[in-house]
């Protein structure tokens, strides 16, 4: 287990060198210089140049290269080139917000998803069955976007239930924990910044997590119907067991393991997926900021974000295939 | 399999009444006095709140509450009143100006502002501090030689030689404003994120990408602000924030988008329209083939038909330009007569240039909505249409404003022979505008057109150095006669801006320079 943790944490190095290389590569080869745009509009040619000699952009791309990743190994993602702030610093101060949202994504999205496809399972070729899965199909294909806003309107104007943006009432922000304002607002006994932060969180977690909840409601129905075929099912109510005992207890728990990967997956998906969601909803995540460095050609901030994301990514899916093995002791890793 | 689980639920369980258990019995008491609390809203983050180092309109806005000048604009026009500087004179030939500062006014760390505050604050925006990455230095103090400190409330600029525009630059929201010299010093870098005025707000926190926290400075010299708190909200998308107003969440809003007017009107929110500080425009390359020709230039222009593109495409959120200047700035001459709308005119005058056979041309835009061009490529599509009638051809090519101005920026454009480009005021001084017409400026690329003409750049040099207003405004008057007879440009519109506000917001209103100034701004 522990040479198998070595082998793939390993392996996180070539594919984060990967990534990097090619957001770089992408950035320099397919954007113009950004010297221009930071000068404004009383900009000259002259000071352009040489803002690009100071920042370095006149330099071969395997020099900027070299030294971007040499600046990377020391932890230095370099300064925004919009705010002058460190890039790593933006991004952990927006960080927390990304995590709450892609968490309460994966709980609604599990919570529905499972529950979903359990009942089509069980209940195959009902009208459930059937209500559902279309309901998944078209949950899949949702522009979060339009979703998002029709959410607004009905939720927020028409009805007044949940506000429109933003992830807590101004002025409400709990005392700095976790980040998480859900998590600090419970430590801290602040029940009126709970309540707020909640109430925010509902409408950007949903239309976020509808995707992933059709997939795993999807996915769930398919592995259970594959488990209830299995002969011990059969033995188990040929025992006379109560039918939920059988659905529940025996079925779910091994359909569970195929389950819990795609779960897995999907927040990875939903840490970097989130980007339409936080513009949507004013969300002030990591991925609101992306795009708002890329409007502005702000690549050291590109790049930062992307790399950040990615390295997210791969870890949580590490995560899940080491749960993986810890929780379905048949599953051996050399 | 089933102990395991039962063990991962076990160690959440813990783990969350561990958490629960250890955060312990205070809660913080918000409900003392019920504090008067303003939310405006603005589509995104600052870049950041040093004058120095920021060029953007959304960290003005923010700015100009936590900072003073040593004079400031008066409320709804360009004007120049006293601020920092209760007085000032000037020699008689106009480069040595002395400013008699206000006394006993303190920075919100505490610190007195004196007259060795204002020498910090220019000095580190002249050479050989001034760096690259401070946008606004050499323009507001490209003009100044030296500070010096004449006693504690007297400091004397010396300029390099006399410049009209002087005092409107030092009203600037951009590089002019006094910032504290001990915060900069203890801040180092970080003095962006963390701004120390003398303004009527003091800055509180930043949280990024969501809001701004600035609380009343009850010591404030011109009196202490109405409202306690004023809070900055960054909401991206313009029908969000427009939802925000209607549910009551923020009190009042810019860069309404023209499609929720209605809407928001019928939820009983308030829609102010203001004149923006900004000019929308066509220019050709004069320097080369073909619209090195007048003749050309004068054919395109009359066949433009400007009042229909700005009534279709802006919808009532634009005005009808008839030249460069907006209309409440000093020196815009109403009774200015661009080229009327006229495809028969320009027919003949396209035969007369000798190009009866029609024309083919490129025209080079950007794509995306710019504050002066909400439409962004549509306007380029617009013009196309109507050349097309008079038998000109023009290719449109675009691409996003980023990599725009990249490609309109050197001397001889070699992708095109027109261009959509636009201007948004720095400081309510004519010359601001005028100044892209300058010849020296095609070298420095503010001058798209690649216009020269020794006439103008005399009638600019000598509004320059000329102080009274109204004979400054006949020079400006005689300029522009010759510009509109040149057309290196194509004059079209000057973008309002639009405001929300609640029915309970008091004495809110959008400066010409795009900022709120919320000292006096109050809730019912």
């Amino acid at each position: 287990m522990l040479r198998y943790l070595i082998k793939r944490i390993l392996m996180l190095i070539p594919v984060l060198l990967g990534v990097s290389l090619f957001v770089f590569l992408v950035l320099h080869l397919f954007t113009t210089d950004p010297a221009m745009n930071m000068l404004g509009q009383h900009g000259t040619n002259e000071q352009a140049e040489a803002l690009r000699e100071s920042m370095g952009l006149n330099d071969p791309i395997y020099v900027q290269f070299a030294r971007f990743l040499s600046d990377l190994l020391h932890g230095d993602f370099g300064r925004s080139l919009m705010t002058r702030a460190p890039v790593l610093d933006e991004i952990f101060a927006r960080f927390p917000a990304t995590v709450e949202l892609a968490l309460a994504a994966i709980f609604i999205a599990t919570v529905v998803g499972v529950t979903v496809g359990v009942i089509s399972a069980v209940k195959q070729y009902s009208i459930f069955d059937y209500v559902s899965m279309i309901g998944a199909l078209v949950g899949v294909s949702m522009p979060i976007f339009w979703l998002g806003l029709m959410m607004i309107i009905l939720f927020s104007l028409t009805l007044g239930w949940l506000p429109v943006s933003g992830r807590i009432a101004v002025g409400m922000e709990p005392a700095h924990i976790t980040g998480l304002y859900v998590l600090d607002s419970i430590l801290t006994q602040d029940w009126e910044s709970l309540k707020s932060a909640l109430l925010h969180l509902i409408m950007p977690a949903t239309a976020l997590a509808t995707t992933s909840m059709a997939i795993i409601a999807r996915m769930t129905r398919s592995t259970m119907l594959e488990v209830i075929r299995q002969d011990y099912i059969r033995t188990a109510r040929a025992k006379g067991l109560k039918e939920s005992v059988v659905v529940y207890r025996h079925a779910l728990r091994n359909a569970l393991i195929p389950i819990i990967t795609v779960i897995g997956l999907q927040l990875g998906v939903l840490m970097g997926g989130a980007v339409l969601t936080e513009t949507v909803f004013g969300w002030p995540g990591v991925g609101s900021r992306l795009i708002d460095a890329i409007m502005a050609s702000d690549y050291p901030m590109v790049q930062g974000t992307v790399i950040f994301i990615a390295t997210v990514f791969v870890v949580v899916n590490l995560i899940v295939d080491l749960l993986y093995a810890w929780l379905d002791p048949r599953i051996k890793y050399s | 399999m089933r102990k395991r689980t039962l063990y991962v639920v076990l160690a959440v369980a813990m783990l969350a009444l561990l958490l629960v258990g250890c955060g312990g019995g205070e809660k913080a008491t918000s409900d003392e006095a019920k504090d008067k609390v303003f939310v405006f809203a603005q589509g995104a983050d600052p870049r950041g709140l040093d004058p120095a180092f920021v060029d953007d309109g959304e960290s003005a806005k923010i700015m100009v509450n936590v900072y003073d000048n040593l004079v400031r604009y008066k409320e709804g026009s360009t004007e120049i009143e006293p601020a920092l500087a209760e007085s000032w004179e000037s020699n008689e030939d106009k480069t040595e100006w002395t400013f008699h500062l206000r006394q006993g006014v303190k920075f919100h760390d505490g610190t007195p502002f004196n007259a060795e505050a204002v020498k910090f604050n220019i000095d580190r925006q002249l050479e050989p501090n001034r760096t690259e990455a401070m946008p606004y230095a050499s323009f507001v103090y490209g003009p100044v030689k030296s500070v010096e400190v004449i006693d504690e409330y007297t400091v004397k600029i010396i300029l390099n030689n006399p410049y009209a525009p002087f005092l409107a630059n030092m009203a600037m929201c951009m590089a002019a404003p006094i910032v504290s010299p001990t915060a900069v010093e203890k801040y180092g870098e970080d003095f962006i994120a963390n701004p120390v005025g003398t303004g009527p707000f003091k800055f509180v926190k930043w949280d990024r990408g969501q809001s701004i926290e600035l609380v009343a400075n009850e010591e404030y010299w011109d009196g202490a602000p109405k409202l306690d708190k004023l809070i900055f909200k960054f909401v991206k998308e313009n029908s969000v924030r427009a939802s925000e107003l209607m549910t009551g969440s923020i009190d009042a809003m810019d860069g309404v988008d023209p499609n929720d007017v209605k809407t928001l009107q019928d939820n009983g929110i308030k829609v102010a329209m203001n004149p923006g500080m900004n000019i929308n425009y066509l220019a050709f390359f004069t320097n080369k083939e073909p619209f090195n020709n007048p003749l050309l230039r004068q054919a395109v222009s009359h066949a433009i038909d400007r009042e229909a593109i700005v009534e279709h495409l802006y919808q009532g959120t634009a005005d009808l330009a008839n030249g460069p200047l907006p209309s409440f700035m000093p020196g815009y001459d109403k009774d200015l007569k661009p080229y009327e709308y006229n495809p028969e005119k320009a027919k003949e005058l396209l035969a007369e240039a000798g190009y009866a056979d029609g024309l083919k041309v490129t025209l080079l835009t950007y794509t995306n909505p710019r504050p002066y061009n909400s439409v962004g490529q549509k306007l380029a599509e617009a013009i196309q249409g109507d050349l097309q009638k008079v038998g000109i051809t023009a290719e449109i090519k675009a691409w996003p404003w980023t990599e725009y101005k990249a490609i309109v920026s050197p001397e001889i454009v070699t992708e095109g022979d027109m261009m959509i480009y636009g201007w948004i005021g720095d400081n309510g001084d004519p010359d601001n505008f005028l100044t892209l017409l300058d010849s020296k400026e095609i070298a420095g690329s503010l001058n798209s057109a690649k216009y020269a003409n020794p006439q103008v750049d005399q009638l600019l040099e000598q509004g320059r150095q000329e102080f009274d207003m109204a004979k400054r405004a006949e020079i400006y008057s005689e300029l522009q006669k010759i510009v509109i007879e040149e057309a290196p440009w194509v004059f079209i519109s000057h973008a309002t801006a639009m405001t929300a506000e609640r029915d309970n917001v008091v004495n809110f209103s959008l400066h010409p320079t795009g900022v709120v100034f919320f000292h006096n701004v109050d809730k019912k």
